[in-house]
């Protein structure tokens, strides 16, 4: 398992909650994209800098799905992933080459995957699974676009997992 | 077309009195399943406000099987081969194994059920309408290794939307949501 992908788990592991999973499955989100801005920014150009700009735009709208679940749930979000997190979560981005960067968003993209997964077998309030299906689903199809970027084949998976 | 039962919201929203709204139109059954689950809060805010929603009202509770034979028939109209897209072929794999997998999970018999090969617009709805039908059945799966299965296979066919488009020359990521999202709200 990658340096991502445990961090990952490892925090919707220590989740015990509802709201504890769900806040962890927004700060994944909120890293995400700041990590797509920041390949934006840095080692991405042309058409996938523009791609990387939307995803951001994608992944910011994952994390309020996340955030008004727990509005919904009435618990407050009072903290929000900032630059700091995403240099522990993906350290070195916005310095790495094209290729690193794509292989660490992708990295990214599949343990969110995972770890939406993970909600699907703890998550006790089981209407929001839907929600989260459809961010898991949304991440699924970027991960699709970051695979042929990186010429891994197949771009699909029979079972995917994230991992 | 990709049917559109009742059942959701949009999921854009970022105010939360807009999501609260949002909510109420939803107990009151008049968001398209299209527009689905939005304010995805909303549609918590939904369910844990006023029960289940009217799609789910009076409907006796059906077992793991009879929902994973459900979403059997929509994997099989969506694995249908597709017709001239190249890496098509990969995919019509994939879509058997999950075929193999649900039938086996339901303890049902996969035999003589042929699947007709479909050209590349006919392909894209029957892939959402599986995505739809996946996502839709995750609450109603008791057993959470299957919820997981189903969610593995939701997001295998989100990839197979993305990949068909990709092959195609089209955006293959043209929302956020895997398809559960439309333009803005009314």
């Amino acid at each position: 398992m990658s340096g991502i992908a445990a961090q990952v788990a490892e925090r919707f592991s220590a989740a015990r909650t509802d709201s504890g999973m769900l806040t962890a499955a927004l700060f994944v989100e909120e890293t995400a994209a700041l990590a797509y801005a920041a390949a934006a920014e840095g080692p991405l150009a042309g058409d996938e800098r523009d791609l990387a700009l939307r995803f951001a735009g994608h992944e910011r709208e994952h994390a309020r799905v996340f955030e008004t679940i727990l509005f919904a749930l009435t618990v407050p979000v009072r903290e929000h992933a900032a630059e700091p997190d995403l240099r522990v979560l993906v350290p070195g981005l916005r310095r790495a080459g094209r290729e690193e960067a794509l292989a660490r968003l992708a990295e990214l993209e599949g343990a969110a995957i995972a770890g939406h997964q993970m909600l699907g077998r703890r998550l006790r309030a089981l209407d929001a699974l839907r929600s989260v299906a459809t961010v898991m689903a949304g991440g699924a199809q970027h991960l699709v676009v970051l695979r042929r970027a990186l010429g891994d084949e197949p771009v699909t998976r029979t079972l995917e997992s994230g991992c | 077309m990709v049917t559109a039962p009742v059942l959701g919201v949009r999921l854009t929203v970022s105010e939360y009195d807009r999501s609260i709204r949002a909510a109420s139109r939803l107990r009151a059954g008049s968001y398209s399943r299209r527009r689905f689950l939005g304010a995805a809060g909303a549609l918590v805010g939904g369910a844990l406000l006023g029960g289940c929603g009217a799609e789910e009202a009076g409907k006796a509770p059906r077992s793991d099987a009879d929902v994973l034979r459900e979403l059997l028939r929509h994997e099989l109209t969506a694995g249908a081969a597709v017709i001239g897209v190249a890496g098509s072929e990969l995919i019509a794999r994939q879509d058997a194994l999950h075929a193999r997998r649900l039938a086996g999970r339901a303890g049902t018999d996969l035999s003589g059920r042929p699947a007709t090969a479909v050209h590349l617009p006919a392909a894209l709805i029957r892939k959402q309408d599986a995505v739809f039908a996946y996502v839709e059945a995750l609450p109603r799966l008791a057993d959470p290794a299957l919820r997981v299965l189903v969610m593995q296979l939701a997001a295998s066919e989100a990839e197979h939307l993305a990949a068909l488009r990709l092959e195609a020359g089209d955006e293959p990521v043209p929302d956020a949501f895997a398809g559960f999202t439309e333009g803005p709200p009314p």
